[in-house]
């Protein structure tokens, strides 16, 4: 029988896109992963959403921040989707 | 009252054996968040680890994301549901 876990191990050295808690996702190749999610992620993109409210309009704004990690340890706790970066 | 519960348990199903049962199945996973995820249900772990396939993610009713395969954390589940709805028809 299949596991979930085992799914993972054919993402090994590809890009995957990762949704964490906090409105925050991630993407990069994945070079490593445990048993509780922990992740080690090589050349990573974190994308942190945010809503504001605009001043004069009272509208919802999404702003999308933006930031790159050569080399990031991902703790699996916070974890919450995991897929392959094409899929996304 | 153990003698109830081993009749019980002669015809009633425990939760691990409903999981087993809906392998393959067409399903609707909804996390705490209140994100619901509708797929084919690939396969799941006893800590409802759950992967799934042809996956739509569904925020507030409304279709955010396709994803071929998906994985999902188990501790983020709040329920699976078994749907007959085929996929697309919207939450």
């Amino acid at each position: 029988m299949m596991e979930p876990l085992e799914m993972i191990k054919d993402s090994l050295n590809k890009q995957i896109y990762i949704k964490l808690r906090n409105d925050r996702e991630l993407t990069g190749k994945l070079n490593a992963f445990d048993q509780h999610l922990n992740m080690i992620l090589e050349n990573a993109e974190e994308t942190h959403t945010s809503v504001e409210l605009d001043e004069e309009t009272y509208e919802q704004v999404y702003k999308q921040n933006k930031r790159s990690m050569p080399m990031v340890f991902i703790r699996g706790d916070g974890v919450i989707l995991l897929s392959s970066h094409t899929d996304h | 009252m153990s003698g109830t519960g081993e009749k019980v348990s002669a015809t009633t199903k425990t939760p691990a054996d409903f999981l087993k049962s809906i392998r393959g199945r067409p399903v609707v996973v909804k996390l705490n968040s209140g994100v619901d995820y509708r797929g084919i249900l690939a396969c799941l772990d006893g800590y409802m680890n759950i992967a799934m396939e042809q996956t739509e993610e569904y925020v507030n009713g409304q279709l955010k994301n396709k994803y071929g395969d998906a994985f999902i954390r188990g501790n983020n589940v709040l329920y699976i549901s078994t749907t007959k709805r085929t996929l697309g028809e919207g939450a």
